[in-house]
C-alpha cells in the first residue's frame, strides 16, 4: 500500500536578490524559494550564504575572538582579505561602529575612506553598516554611498531614517537592509515606506533584529518564521530574503566570560554560542548570516544546505 | 481672458523650437550631422528628452527627431491644453539648445553655472528624497526691485529649498551681495533659457530617485508634480518665451507664481507681489512644510517629563481645574483663515505674577490642512494634554472645559511664558499629524471676560462635537478601522474599532483609527469595510470577517463583534479590563487591571485572568475590552447587554460611575448599577449567587449563556 504525504505548497515566492560583487569576485544571490528552509519539498535555487563582520574602531574582543581577529584591529583591508580568502566569507558586513562618538570617533570622511578600502582589497560583495549613532550616520550613509565605487548594500534603513538612506541608496544605486525591532508590521511598514519611495525591491534584505541565544533569539526565531510564512502565502512586502547578524550572541555573558571556571573553555563557549545562535535563524528561515568567528563560516555554511 | 495668453505661449514654444533649428543647423553645418551630441557628466543624455520621450539622443541627427516631435505638440487652437502641450514642446526645444550650447563645457560667465552635473544632482538628491530639503525654488526673469529679490532668495536659503536662478536677476543677485553656488543650494544657471537646467534636474531627480525609466512620459509628470515639490517665481513682464516656459513648468505640474497681473488659474499660475506673499503662496501651493527640530522654549520639552506631576508647593501658577475658567478647544478652518505659527498671547503672562496666581485661560488652536476633518478636531484637542505634560515643569489634568494646567516655579523662573506654551502646541501638533495638519495657530487668552466669551462659544463647540459622536453609530458608518499594533507580541490578535467599540486598550477609538489611516495610510489603523450583515445582533459582517481572517493569517476565521460566547474577539494583552462568564450567576462580571485582589467569582485575579485571555486567541466567555464599552448601546448585544454584568470591583464602578448609571437608566433598569456586585459583597459563585438573588438582578432571569 502506498501513501501519499500531503505535502503543502505556498503560493507565494520569496524575491531573488543579489549582493554584487566587484571585478572577479563573486556575487551571493538568496532568496526565489517558494518553500520553508531545510525542507525537501519546494524550490530552493539559492542556499542561504554566511559572510563575516569586518570591525572598525576601538574593539573590546572577548577571549574567543581576541586570538583571531585582535592581530587584524586598525586594518579593516586586511581584515577584509582574510574573512574573503582563507576564512570563507562570502560577502562581508563592514562595520563603521568606529565612527560612533563611543567607538573610536572616526571622522565621516574617515569611514568613507575605510569603505574604499575594503572595496579595493577585495571584490566579495559588501554590506556598510552605520556607527548607529543617528547624528553621524546621517552624514556617514551619504558619504559611504557616494564613496563606494561598485554597489553595496547600506544597512540599515528603520523607520526614523529610512528617507536620507534610501535616498542615498537611490543615488548612487546600492541596496539597503531595512531594519525592525523584532516587529512584524514595522517589518512589513518599512519595506512599504520603501516602495512607497520607488525603491526597487530586489534591493532590499529584512534586517528583522537579532537577539543572541538565551538573550532574544526565541523572539527573532517566531518573527523571521512569520516574516516568512507571510512571504510565502503571498505577502509580497514580506516575501523578500532575511539577513541576521549574530552579533548579539557575543554579548551573552556565556559566551564572554572566563571567570566561570565550570562553564568550560571559553573560546568553544563563545564559538558555540554564535554557532547556535546562527542555526537557529537558519532553520527559522535566514537567507543571510553575519558571524564574527571565523570558524562559524564554515559550520554554518555546511548547515545552510538548502 | 486666458486666451491671449495661451497665445503666446503657443508662439513663445514656436520661437524657442525655431531657435533650436537654428543652433541645430549651425552645429551640424560646423561638425556634420552624426557628430555627437550630450551635457557634460550626466548618464541621462538630453535629460528632459530622456525622461519624456523615447527619442536616443546621441548625435545632433538625433536631436533633429525631437525637434521634429516638439513641433507636432505645437498646435494652433489656444487653448489651456495646447498651451501646456506647447509649454512641454519648449521644454524638449530648450534642452537642445543647452545641450548644443555645452559642447565645450559650461558656455557661461561666473557666476552662472550652466548644466548642473550628475554628481551635484546625487548628493543634493538625497536631502530631497530625506525631506530635509523640503522642496525647490526656481526665480526666473528680471526684479523691478533687486533688494526684494535678494531677501526673497535669503529666505528661500533660511528654509532650506534648493533654488535655481535664471535670467537677468542672477546678475541682480550677485550685485546684491546674495551668497550663491553649491555650498547654499542656490545655483544660478545662466540667461533665462538656461532655466532648462532646472527642469532637467528635476527630471533626472525622477530618473534617478523615483525609480523611472526612460521615456515613461506620464510617470515622469505624475512624480515631478507629486514628488518634486518645486514652485516658479517669474519676475518682470513675461514675454512669449518666458511664458512658453512658463506652461511647460506647469504642465510639469509646478505652480508659477508672476508679479504681473496674469490671468490666474488656481494651483498653476497665481499673481502674487514679489517677496513675502510670493514666497507663503509658492509654499502653500505646493505644500511645502518647514519641520522645526527643536522647539525653542526655556524649559526641557519630551516624553520623559510626561509622568511629571507639579505639587502644589512647586505651582507658581495654576489655571483651571475648579480654581478658574479654562478651557482649551480645536478647531479646524479653511487654509486662508489660519496663520501659520502665529501665536497670540492676550492678557497678564507668567513673568511677574506671584505665586500661587491662579488665572483665568482660554487656549484656542486652529489648524488648517488638506486632509484634515471636523471630525479629527477631538482627536488633536486630547493631544493637548500630552504635549503640556511634556514639558519640564508644565502639567495637564483632564479636558476641554474642565482643564486643569500647572507651571512650577522652577520653569517660570527660567523664562517660561504662555507663547512658549502655544509654541509646545504649534511644533508637537506639526509633528504629530503631519499628514493632517498644514497649518497651526495658538491664541491665548487669560482674561476674564475674554475666556467666558471664548468659553460659551467653546461649550458650543463641544455640544456640536457631542451630537455628532451620538450620530456615529456602527450602523451609520460603513466603514470600521483595525488596530493590528499589538501584532508585535500577540501576533495574530487583530483589534476591529467601531465607533460603538474602542480599543480594547481603550486608547483608540473609531475617530483616532480614522485619524491613524490618515496619519501614516501604511501603518496598524486600516479602513474595514463593514460589507454583508450576516448578523446585526452579534456584530457578524463579512468584510470584518474577511479583514480578520487575513490578517491574523487565517487562525481566526470568524469574529463577532457584539458576543463573548461565540466568536468573540481575541485579545492582545493591553486590555483595560477582562469579562470572564459565571455560569452560576447567568453572566459576566468585569475585573479591571488596576485590580490587585485576587479573589473574584471566578477565582481569579485581574493578573491571572489576563494570563489565560491574552495572546490573540479566542477564548470564548473570556474576552479583555476596553472600560468603556461597558457603556455601548452594542456591549455584548448577542448576550443581553449590560444586563448581564453581575459582578466587579468597586474601584472601575466608582471610575464609570455617572455614566454607568446614566445608560443602566436607558435601558430602563436604574436599579442595575447597584445590583451589580463587588469584592465587598461577594468574591464566590455561591456568595454572589445568593447576592443577585436577593437584590433581584435582571441575568437570572435572561437565556441561559451556556
Amino acid at each position: 500500500m502506498s501513501v501519499t504525504l500531503p505535502i503543502p505548497g505556498f503560493p507565494g515566492r520569496i524575491l531573488a536578490v543579489t549582493l554584487p560583487a566587484g571585478p572577479g569576485g563573486t556575487p551571493v544571490t538568496v532568496g526565489g524559494q517558494n518553500a520553508l528552509p531545510l525542507l525537501r519539498e519546494g524550490e530552493h535555487p539559492n542556499a542561504p550564504a554566511v559572510g563575516m563582520e569586518v570591525p572598525t574602531g576601538t574593539m573590546e574582543l572577548p577571549p574567543a575572538l581576541a586570538a583571531v581577529i585582535g592581530p587584524f584591529a586598525g586594518d579593516p583591508a586586511a581584515m577584509a582579505r582574510k574573512c574573503a580568502g582563507d576564512w570563507g566569507a562570502r560577502f562581508l558586513f563592514l562595520s563603521l561602529a568606529g565612527c560612533h562618538p563611543d567607538g573610536g570617533g572616526q571622522s565621516v570622511p574617515f569611514g568613507a575612506a575605510i569603505v574604499r578600502e575594503v572595496l579595493s582589497a577585495t571584490p566579495v560583495p559588501v554590506i556598510v553598516g552605520g556607527c548607529g549613532d543617528e547624528e553621524v550616520d546621517a552624514r556617514l550613509f551619504p558619504a559611504v554611498a557616494e564613496a563606494a565605487f561598485r554597489p553595496v548594500f547600506l544597512s540599515y534603513a528603520e523607520e526614523k531614517n529610512h528617507r536620507l538612506v534610501a535616498g542615498a541608496a537611490l543615488a548612487y544605486g546600492h541596496g539597503v537592509v531595512s531594519w525592525s525591532p523584532i516587529d512584524i508590521n514595522m517589518a512589513k511598514q518599512m519595506n512599504l515606506l520603501l516602495a512607497d519611495l520607488g525603491f526597487p525591491p530586489d534591493r532590499v534584505l529584512i534586517d528583522p533584529l537579532t537577539g543572541g541565544l538565551g538573550y532574544g533569539m526565541e523572539y527573532t526565531f517566531t518573527i523571521i518564521e512569520r516574516i516568512r510564512l507571510a512571504g510565502l502565502s503571498g505577502d509580497a512586502a514580506l516575501a523578500r530574503p532575511v539577513l541576521c547578524h549574530l552579533g548579539d550572541a557575543w554579548k551573552a555573558r556565556e559566551a564572554t566570560d572566563a571567570s566561570e571556571g565550570s562553564w568550560g573553555d571559553v573560546d568553544l563557549r563563545g564559538r558555540r554560542w554564535e554557532e547556535a545562535t546562527g542555526l537557529a535563524c537558519l532553520a527559522a528561515g535566514a537567507d543571510l548570516l553575519v558571524c564574527r568567528h571565523p570558524s562559524n563560516v564554515a559550520r554554518l555554511s555546511e548547515a545552510a544546505w538548502r | 481672458m486666458h486666451e491671449p495668453m495661451f497665445t503666446s505661449c503657443l508662439r513663445g514654444a514656436g520661437t524657442v523650437i525655431g531657435l533650436a533649428r537654428m543652433a541645430l543647423e549651425a552645429a551640424a553645418y560646423r561638425r556634420g550631422k552624426e557628430a555627437p551630441l550630450a551635457y557634460p557628466d550626466t548618464a541621462y543624455e538630453l535629460p528632459v528628452v530622456f525622461g519624456l520621450t523615447d527619442i536616443r539622443v546621441s548625435t545632433l541627427a538625433d536631436a533633429g527627431k525631437v525637434l521634429d516631435l516638439a513641433e507636432t505638440l505645437v498646435r494652433s487652437f489656444a487653448s489651456a491644453e495646447n498651451a501646456l502641450d506647447a509649454g512641454a514642446a519648449t521644454l524638449l526645444a530648450a534642452d537642445v539648445i543647452g545641450a548644443i550650447s555645452h559642447e565645450n563645457g559650461n558656455p557661461f560667465m561666473p557666476p552662472a553655472m550652466g548644466f548642473i552635473p550628475d554628481s551635484i544632482l546625487r548628493k543634493l538628491g538625497i536631502y530631497l528624497v530625506d525631506g530635509s530639503v523640503p522642496g525647490v525654488a526656481v526665480v526666473i526673469g528680471k526684479a523691478t526691485d533687486p533688494a526684494v529679490a535678494a531677501a526673497m532668495v535669503r529666505q528661500f536659503q533660511e528654509i532650506g529649498l534648493l533654488v535655481f536662478i535664471a535670467g537677468d536677476v542672477v546678475a541682480q543677485l550677485d550685485a546684491q551681495g546674495v551668497k550663491l553656488g553649491e555650498d547654499f543650494k542656490t545655483f544660478p544657471l545662466g540667461p533665462l533659457p538656461a532655466v532648462i537646467h532646472a527642469v532637467n534636474f528635476a527630471v533626472r531627480a525622477g530618473l534617478t530617485f523615483g525609480g523611472i525609466g526612460r521615456g515613461q512620459g506620464a510617470a515622469m509628470l505624475s512624480y515631478l508634480a507629486n514628488r518634486v515639490k518645486a514652485f516658479v517665481c517669474a519676475l518682470g513682464p513675461l514675454d512669449d518665451v518666458a511664458l512658453a516656459i512658463a506652461a511647460g513648468a506647469m504642465k510639469a505640474g509646478l505652480t508659477v507664481l508672476s508679479d504681473q497681473p496674469v490671468p490666474e488659474i488656481p494651483g498653476k499660475l497665481l499673481s502674487r507681489p514679489a517677496g513675502g506673499a510670493m514666497v507663503q503662496a509658492g509654499m502653500e501651493a505646493r505644500g511645502i512644510k518647514v519641520k522645526m527640530v527643536k522647539v525653542p522654549i526655556p524649559i526641557a520639552f519630551g516624553p520623559a517629563f510626561e509622568g511629571e506631576r507639579i505639587r502644589k508647593a512647586d505651582t507658581h501658577i495654576e489655571f483651571g481645574g475648579g480654581r478658574s475658567v479654562a478651557y482649551e478647544l480645536v478647531r479646524s478652518a479653511p487654509p486662508e483663515e489660519v496663520h501659520d505659527r502665529e501665536i497670540v498671547v492676550d492678557g497678564p503672562d507668567l513673568r511677574g505674577l506671584p505665586k500661587g496666581s491662579v488665572l483665568p485661560l482660554g487656549i484656542v488652536v486652529r489648524v488648517a490642512g488638506a486632509r484634515m476633518q471636523h471630525d479629527f478636531e477631538s482627536v488633536l484637542e486630547r493631544r493637548i494634554h500630552r504635549i503640556v505634560n511634556y514639558g519640564e515643569g508644565t502639567m495637564h489634568v483632564a479636558q476641554r472645559d474642565t482643564t486643569w494646567i500647572r507651571v512650577s516655579t522652577e520653569a517660570v523662573e527660567k523664562g517660561f511664558s504662555l507663547a512658549d506654551l502655544g509654541l509646545m502646541l504649534y511644533a508637537k501638533l506639526h509633528a504629530d499629524f503631519e499628514n493632517i495638519v498644514d497649518k497651526v495657530s495658538v491664541s491665548i487668552t487669560t482674561r476674564l471676560e475674554d475666556v467666558e466669551a471664548g468659553l460659551a462659544g467653546a461649550r458650543a463647540a463641544y455640544a456640536e462635537r457631542d451630537a455628532r459622536a451620538r450620530t456615529l453609530t456602527d450602523d451609520a458608518v460603513s466603514e470600521f478601522y483595525s488596530c493590528t499594533l499589538c501584532q508585535s507580541f500577540a501576533p495574530n490578535h487583530v483589534c476591529i474599532v467601531s465607533p460603538e467599540r474602542l480599543g480594547l486598550c481603550g486608547a483608540i477609538n473609531w475617530l483616532d483609527g480614522k485619524a491613524g489611516f490618515e496619519i501614516t495610510p501604511t501603518g496598524p489603523n486600516q479602513p474595514v469595510q463593514k460589507g454583508g450583515v450576516r448578523d446585526a445582533v452579534k456584530g457578524s459582517f463579512d468584510g470584518v470577517n474577511e479583514f480578520v481572517r487575513e490578517n491574523s493569517r487565517n487562525t481566526v476565521t470568524e469574529m463577532n463583534l457584539y458576543s463573548i460566547m461565540e466568536s468573540p474577539m481575541t485579545s492582545c494583552g493591553c486590555f483595560e479590563c477582562v469579562l470572564a462568564i459565571i455560569p452560576e450567576a447567568n453572566g459576566v462580571m468585569a475585573v479591571n487591571r488596576e485590580f490587585t485582589g485576587q479573589e473574584t467569582p471566578c477565582g481569579m485575579g485581574f493578573s491571572t485572568l489576563a494570563g489565560s485571555v491574552g495572546g490573540g486567541v479566542q477564548t470564548p466567555g473570556f474576552m479583555g475590552v476596553g472600560k468603556h464599552y461597558l457603556l455601548s448601546k452594542k456591549f455584548l448585544g448577542a448576550e443581553g447587554g449590560l444586563p448581564r454584568v453581575v459582578w466587579m470591583p468597586r474601584e472601575m464602578k466608582e471610575y464609570l460611575g455617572p455614566l454607568l448609571r446614566e445608560r443602566a437608566a436607558e435601558i430602563g433598569m436604574p436599579d442595575l448599577v447597584d445590583q451589580i456586585a463587588d469584592e465587598t459583597v461577594a468574591v464566590t459563585p455561591d456568595a454572589l449567587v445568593e447576592h443577585l438573588v436577593k437584590v433581584g438582578h435582571p441575568a437570572l432571569k435572561l437565556p441561559p449563556l451556556l
